[in-house]
Parts: structure tokens; C-alpha cells; sequence
């Protein structure tokens, strides 16, 4: 199993190439090892090992950024001179240089030593997965496991010198019974967390439960939106607007609220980047994370800004950066988004409850309006779930929805890389396929 | 037990280059070159596939395949289902001719011209434009067991344009953009910066739609993704082998109007076109509904072995990713009826315009799509424009209910993504009539 580490030559002769090139460079090496199995009904039909190599250099001259990656370690220079050209291309920015070395004082946990990707423990696991789901009436349509192992190094010109190892592991399972399918998965950082018997429990009672699924009329109702559902929303219209480039581009709904109360006072959203499966110490520019609170009594805080953006418009990083820009290079995100509300018994009221959503991705991401089908929906009242329905669309404004929440649950749940509780909100409109 | 030797391998390999050009409010954010290297290596055992996918496979040489083709068997070993390949035939097809070859053209002129499209959306009342441009090029090898061996070179580009007009505190969007196979396609193309920023003003005075069930005229791009969400993941065969499809064992039933032919077709020179399919299969069109009657499922050699009905020719991979059942230019055909009729027909309900993308439960057969804008109908006039309004509905009783077919098919290109890996295609159809469709909006 290869590591970083094993390319620090690599790395050092890249460095020592782009100081004659550029005023300022920086490498950033990910690689990993993952084996997954895939199931086609019960059986495992596909076992599939990936190994992965990539370097993406970053170029830096007269405030002219630029970037490329490669997937091969002997087009190193390849790669060097295409992010030099990119950079002459770019406009020059506002730029006060790349980060120095700093020593980190506290520790991450998602790096489990036991956890080797094999085929035997994944196999393992499969079993687990397949023999919880048995005691019901859905059968087994996909799902798989996953292990990985992967290691992502940041060295800079200025002397930064970063590794990051992580471990991960995961599980999915879809079951269908007639027309009703239930789809539920799990994903750590550390083995032993794991846990194949809810996920198979919850596919195999989402799917025997709304193989009764009815018809709802049009109606205006509260909606409880389970975390899986919330993330869709939170991820696709939220976030984006909490980033400091969108807001200083003026595509961001929230770009002129900063300091004013324009959502639930109860409302509470951060990044802790050391709590999560996507906790790391350092960001993508090599800036060390920090939490950072965006929303706080209602009111927006802080907006999110990697390096780049923050020089450009005269703010602080806040060690936003993640690995998802064109050519490898940073761009803004979040690591270990955390979501909160008042805390109340949010199924206790009579409501409709939504497991997923079909179509989340089609939302307006500027405005917050979307309209989307409702996916294992059901009545709930008095803690218990009722009516399961088969078909209904949910539109709203993610915006005005946040203005006014009527609770969130007290579990809280790991999507991507968001912990969001489950959220009740007010008067959300359906429109059923009942006359 | 596995046997020593695999029933099968194949390789597939990519190696090449990708282009980006991101541009916002007139300023180049990034424009660069980046270099993929990646294969994927499958081997069948007794039972099921081991695969092994390789960053870096340039460097691995003879040695390295074989290595991977060990490893792969190997892996084989924790399949319990006994995978059987249908035979097919195979063979490539000549790539399309390029008009105008993006490679010989510099980053700064690509950017240049990017930079035109992106000018002409800055218009009074927008305030925020940005464009795009993507291009990736590369050669594709493929080589299996059974001593078939291809190589062909791939390329393929893009811009997008997307405005954002703003007026007291409100804020309204959207976006132009276009895809080929066939060349740089995006000079004197500045009248699509203007189109969007244009619409992107109008939709400020747009209103909210009014949701419920009523008749709805989708537009050839919308029919396109509703074609592609309600009918083509549900023919999928791997879908239908794992039993999640609401269409499994209905070929030969009529399960749409019969006003309704839907084809894909790998072989159209379009935005998803492929000359071979992604394990070595030869492409060819494919009538999946043929007069409202179920007439095949889309497969890979697996799935065409294990569930029948259909026709191979339709796996295809992102990158080093396994192969999947894809569609590829997947459209309604043309029908006979005028636009004049299809406004009639629809007497009062909704026109539907553009595509901000949709998604689907196959098993459930329930889909969701959504249109950038819209106007109303009211005795077969149309009025006002409206905004953010979606549709969704039951794969088998919609289908049914698509009235009237017109005589303007279009295509459009765009990616459509399945476990986790995303492929580009193009969605076409003409105008369709839709009766009691389910329409989203934000009041009843």
C-alpha cells in the first residue's frame, strides 16, 4: 500500500524546479487504496481494487495564479509548466503569499490502524449486511461495502510540509418490495463504528413500510426533513451562499445579511474541522483550520473564504479551502458542517415526514426555491409514522423556511460532510396526487 | 473455487488532456491544462468480475497488465454470482470529423473568445455573469481476452454562460450552453450571453408558478430529460437484472401512448456519441418504446446475458471507473402534430421551457424534473411567464397520458450521473402534450 511519503523526493525536486519559475509554488499529493464490493441481489457480483496517484502543483507570480494536476509522476514537468502558462493567462490578484509553517496542538481522529483494505474484511461485512436484512418482506435489489486508506501531503516554497492520513469505511444497501424501494448507508472513519445492522434494518423497513404507500391530497402541512433529506437542501442552496466568493461575485442571497437577523433565532451553523469524518488540520491552501462559525442567534457571522478569495477582497482566510477547484486546484468549501435548532419533540405534532428527496439538485441555488418529489414520505403524529405516501411534490424556499423553524431532533447524523439533526418546519406546501 | 486462468479480461485505458477556462465578471479566474492517466483492468473468475482500477497505467507496460489481470482474478475470488457475457458483436466506428480541431487553437485565444460570450451577458440590471469552458481530449484503448483490440482518439468541448440579473434585493438566473463532439463550437456565439442575461431580467418579473395536477406542453429540451428520467434509467438492464426497475418484464406491453417511439442511439454524432461501447461492444441504435410498446432494455454483455429482451452496446465508464448500462443521445421521436395543435390540445395548463436537470426512483417509478421557466395557458394562448416550477409523476400512468407529439425534434447536450459517475449525452425530443401532469410550484 503506497503513501505519500513515499514521493517527499518528488515533491522536494518539483519545489526546487518551480523557485526558479515562479515566486511562489506549492505541491499537493493525494493517494489512496480502496477495495469495494458491490452486491446484485444477495451475492457479491463485482470486487473492485483502486489505486489512485495525484499531483496538482499550483503556481504563484506577480499575483497570477496558476494551476495543474497530473495522474502520472513522470509528467511532473508537464504539469509544472502548463500551471506556469495557466498562471500568464489569469488576471493578477491581490496576493500576499502562501501560508508559513505552523505546529498544530490538538490532534484529528480519522485514521483507524486496523482498517486495511481487503477483500476478505469487506467480504466479511457483506455477510453482516446481507443477514440483517433478512427478516422481512423486501428483498435485496444493490448495495456494497467500501474500505479505503488514503494518504494527501501540502508542501509549499514557504516551507510548509504537511501529511494527512485517513481511513475509511462504508456500507449501502437498496431493497425493494413491489414498487416501494429503501435505501439507507453508513460511513466512518474507523471500522469498529460500522454499523451494517441499522443500515440493513432501515433499507429493509423503509422499503417493507411504504410498500402500502397511498395518496396524499394538496394540502399545506408542516415537514420534518430527515438529515439525509436536509443535507440536499443545506448542500445544494445553503452553502453555496455562505461562500465568500459567491458573495463578492453577487450571486449569493445572503450577501448583503451579514450582521442581520434574517433567520430563526435558534439557529445555529458551523464548521468544527477537527469533529468529523472530514476532519483535518490543515486546509487545501495549507492554512490551519479553525472552527468558524457562519450563523449564530439568526444572524449571519462569517462568511467562508479560502486564501485566494480572502487577499482579493481584503478579508481572513478562514481555512475554508478544499480540494475541488478546476485543474486540482483550491476552492472553497466546508469540512465538518454541524446544524442545530431548538431542540423538540419534532415528530410529536402531526406533520409529514420525508426520508429523501428526488430532484434536490434542480433547486434554484440563488433564490433558495425549489419544488421536489417527495421520496418515503410519510404522516407522522405523536412520535409514530402514519400514512406512508407513494407520490408527492414538496415546494418551499430554503430561505424563508430557515426564517421560522418549529424544532430540531435530538439525534444527530453524519451526511458527506455535514451533522445535521432532523428539522421540523412550518407550513410547507404539498401538492398531492389525491382528488 | 476460481480457476487459475480468467474466463475473461479486458483493459481499458485513457490517457490525455483536459482544458479549463472559468471567467467571472470579466475577470479570468483560471484557464489551464491538467493530464489523466488511468485505466481499468476486469477479469472474470469462476463466478463474478475483480477489477482494478490504476492511476498512472502508462507506466505499468506489459508486466503491469498482467500483474493487474492476476490481481483482478483474485479479487474475483468473494463474488458468489456467476456472471455470464453475452456474445455480441463487435467493432468500432470511424469517429465524426471535427470542424474546427480546439487542440490547434492556443488557451488565449480559447479564452478570448470565452471572454466574448461572457462580455455580452453583462448587460444593464444583470449582476453577476460567469462562463465556462471545458474541453477534454485524449486516446481511448481497449484490448479483452477474446483478441479484440481498439483505439480511438476522443474529444469533446463545451461553454456554458450563466447571468444573474438583480433588482431590489431579488434575484433571478440563467444559462445558455452547448457541448459537441465535433469541434471548438463556441465562436460568434455571443448572442447566447445575451439570450441568458435577457431571460434572466425577464424572470425577475416572472411569478411564482401555481402548483397542481393540469395539462402541460413540455419544450424539446424538457421532453428531452423527461424521455431520459421517466423512461431511460428504467430500461437500463442492470436495473431491471436487480429488479428496481417499474418496467421489468413489460416488453411487449403497450406502456405508453401510441403516439410515442423513444430511441437511443450511441451512433448519432452527438454530444454522446461513442464509437465503441466502454467493454469493446459495437454500437447501435436501439428502439426501446416503438409505438407505445415496450420493445427493449438497454445492456451490457451481463446484463443482455442474464436478463434477454435487448440489445448490448450501451456500457459505458467515467475515467477508470467499472462499466455501467448507459444511455448515450436518448430522444423522443418526431410525431404529426403542429405546434397550433399542441397549444390546442392543451386548451389550458402550462408551456414548459428549459431544463435545470431531474432525477428518478426507477424501482418506485417515480421521477422529478424541473424547467427553467414556463408560461401559463389559457384557451390555447400563451400568457404570462412563470418561474421555478418542476414536474414529477408515476413512470407508467404518465406515460400513458403523453397526448400529442409535434414535428420539431431537437436535441441537447448534457451529463447525465449514475453510481457515482457522470457521462455526457444528449436529451431530444419534439414539443410533447402532457395530460394531468403534476406540476410543483410554490402556491396551489
Amino acid at each position: 500500500m503506497h503513501n505519500v511519503t513515499d514521493y517527499t523526493d518528488l515533491v522536494e525536486t518539483v519545489l526546487a524546479k518551480a523557485r526558479h519559475e515562479a515566486d511562489e509554488a506549492e505541491v499537493y499529493l493525494g493517494v489512496s487504496d480502496h477495495v469495494s464490493l458491490e452486491l446484485r441481489r444477495r451475492q457479491v457480483g463485482e470486487a473492485e481494487k483502486t489505486v489512485t496517484w495525484a499531483m496538482a502543483i499550483r503556481t504563484i507570480t506577480d499575483g497570477h495564479i496558476g494551476a495543474s494536476m497530473t495522474m502520472s509522476p513522470a509528467r511532473w514537468e508537464d504539469c509544472l509548466t502548463a500551471a506556469i502558462a495557466s498562471g500568464r493567462i489569469s488576471d493578477p490578484q491581490a496576493w500576499g503569499g502562501l501560508p508559513e509553517p505552523v505546529t498544530f496542538s490538538r490532534d484529528i481522529d480519522v485514521y483507524d490502524p486496523s482498517l486495511i483494505p481487503d477483500a476478505d474484511t469487506a467480504s466479511d461485512l457483506i455477510t453482516s449486511l446481507c443477514t440483517a436484512a433478512e427478516n422481512g418482506e423486501a428483498e435485496i435489489a444493490g448495495g456494497g461495502v467500501s474500505l479505503g486508506r488514503g494518504s494527501s501531503l501540502i508542501a509549499n516554497t514557504n516551507g510548509v510540509l504537511y501529511t494527512h492520513d485517513a481511513t475509511s469505511a462504508s456500507a449501502s444497501l437498496e431493497m425493494i418490495n413491489g414498487t416501494s424501494t429503501g435505501y439507507e448507508f453508513d460511513h466512518v472513519s474507523h471500522l469498529n463504528d460500522l454499523d451494517t445492522d441499522k443500515v440493513a434494518k432501515e433499507a429493509l423497513f423503509q422499503a417493507d413500510y411504504w410498500a402500502g404507500a397511498g395518496g396524499i391530497e394538496s394540502c399545506a402541512s408542516d415537514v420534518v426533513l430527515t438529515p439525509m433529506a436536509l443535507s440536499q437542501l443545506v448542500g445544494g442552496i445553503l452553502m453555496p451562499a455562505l461562500s465568500g466568493r459567491t458573495v463578492h461575485a453577487g450571486r449569493s442571497f445572503l450577501a448583503d445579511k451579514k450582521g442581520v437577523p434574517c433567520m430563526d433565532p435558534s439557529l445555529v451553523l458551523y464548521d468544527d474541522p477537527y469533529d468529523g469524518s472530514g476532519a483535518t488540520r490543515w486546509d487545501a491552501d495549507g492554512v490551519a483550520t479553525r472552527r468558524l462559525d457562519f450563523i449564530r442567534d439568526g444572524t449571519v457571522q462569517s462568511f467562508a473564504y479560502d486564501l485566494r478569495t480572502a487577499y482579493r477582497y481584503g478579508e481572513t482566510t478562514t481555512g475554508s479551502a478544499v480540494r475541488s477547484g478546476a485543474g486540482g486546484a483550491p476552492a472553497i468549501g466546508v469540512h465538518c458542517l454541524k446544524l442545530d435548532a431548538r431542540r423538540d419533540e419534532v415528530r410529536e405534532e402531526k406533520a409529514v415526514l420525508a426520508n429523501g428527496l428526488i430532484g434536490a439538485h434542480t433547486a434554484n441555488t440563488i433564490t433558495g426555491d425549489f419544488s421536489v418529489e417527495l421520496s418515503n414520505a410519510a404522516c407522522i403524529e405523536g412520535g409514530e409514522f402514519g400514512a406512508p405516501i407513494r407520490s408527492a411534490m414538496l415546494s418551499g424556499n430554503l430561505f424563508d423556511m430557515l426564517t421560522d423553524i418549529a424544532g430540531a431532533g435530538e439525534e444527530r447524523r453524519e451526511i458527506g460532510s455535514m451533522t445535521l439533526p432532523e428539522v421540523r418546519f412550518k407550513n410547507l406546501h404539498i401538492i398531492g396526487t389525491q382528488e | 473455487m476460481a480457476t487459475e486462468e480468467p474466463r475473461y479480461y479486458d483493459v481499458r485505458h485513457l490517457a490525455g488532456t483536459s482544458t479549463h477556462i472559468d471567467i467571472e465578471n470579466g475577470t479570468i479566474e483560471a484557464a489551464g491544462q491538467s493530464f489523466a492517466d488511468t485505466a481499468i483492468v476486469r477479469a472474470l473468475g469462476a463466478t463474478g468480475w475483480g477489477m482494478v482500477a490504476i492511476d498512472n497505467f502508462s507506466e505499468a507496460g506489459q508486466s503491469g497488465l498482467m500483474q493487474a489481470v492476476a490481481e483482478a482474478l483474485s479479487l474475483s475470488k468473494v463474488t458468489g454470482e456467476r456472471v455470464e457475457l453475452a456474445d455480441v458483436k463487435t467493432g468500432v466506428l470511424p469517429v465524426p470529423a471535427i470542424k474546427e480541431d480546439p487542440r490547434e487553437v492556443s488557451l488565449e485565444e480559447k479564452t478570448e473568445i470565452l471572454s466574448s460570450i461572457e462580455s455580452a451577458a453583462r448587460i444593464p440590471g444583470i449582476v453577476n455573469t460567469r462562463a465556462r469552458y471545458i474541453e477534454s481530449e485524449g486516446t481511448v484503448w481497449f484490448m479483452n481476452s477474446s483478441g479484440n483490440e481498439y483505439r480511438y482518439e476522443s474529444l469533446r468541448s463545451g461553454y456554458s454562460i450563466l447571468a444573474v440579473a438583480g433588482r431590489g434585493g431579488e434575484m433571478q438566473m440563467a444559462r445558455e450552453s452547448e457541448h459537441a463532439i465535433t469541434g471548438l463550437n463556441m465562436r460568434h456565439k455571443e448572442e447566447k450571453g445575451r439570450e441568458a442575461a435577457e431571460r434572466a431580467l425577464l424572470l425577475l418579473d416572472a411569478a411564482p408558478a401555481r402548483g397542481g395536477t393540469m395539462n402541460a406542453i413540455l419544450d424539446q429540451e424538457l421532453a428531452g430529460v423527461f424521455a431520459h428520467e421517466a423512461i431511460g434509467h428504467a430500461s437500463e438492464g442492470d436495473l431491471v437484472k436487480e429488479g428496481v426497475s417499474v418496467i421489468k418484464g413489460m416488453i411487449g406491453q403497450q406502456i405508453a401512448n401510441n403516439v410515442v417511439t423513444i430511441v437511443d442511439d450511441p451512433t448519432l454524432p452527438e454530444f454522446g456519441f461513442m464509437p465503441v461501447d466502454a467493454e469493446g461492444s459495437a454500437v447501435t441504435r436501439t428502439e426501446i418504446i416503438r409505438d407505445g410498446v415496450l420493445k427493449n432494455y438497454l445492456h451490457s454483455r451481463e446484463t443482455l446475458a442474464a436478463v434477454g429482451d435487448g440489445v448490448a452496446g450501451h456500457a459505458r465508464a467515467e475515467g477508470s471507473s467499472s462499466p455501467i448500462v448507459r444511455m448515450s443521445n436518448t430522444f423522443i421521436e418526431n410525431g404529426d402534430s403542429t405546434m397550433d395543435e399542441i397549444l390546442e390540445g392543451c386548451k389550458n395548463g402550462i408551456l414548459l421551457k428549459g431544463s435545470r436537470g431531474g432525477q428518478v426512483d426507477p424501482g418506485r417509478g417515480v421521477f422529478q424534473f424541473n424547467a427553467e421557466y414556463g408560461y401559463l395557458i389559457q384557451n390555447g394562448e400563451k400568457l404570462g411567464m412563470v418561474r421555478d416550477v418542476s414536474l414529477s409523476g408515476d413512470i407508467l400512468s404518465t406515460m400513458h397520458n403523453i397526448a400529442l407529439c409535434g414535428t420539431d425534434r431537437k436535441m441537447t447536450p448534457g451529463y447525465c450521473g449514475k453510481g457515482g459517475q457522470s457521462v455526457p449525452v444528449t436529451d431530444g425530443a419534439p414539443h410533447i402534450l402532457l395530460r394531468n401532469a403534476v406540476v410543483g410550484g410554490r402556491h396551489a
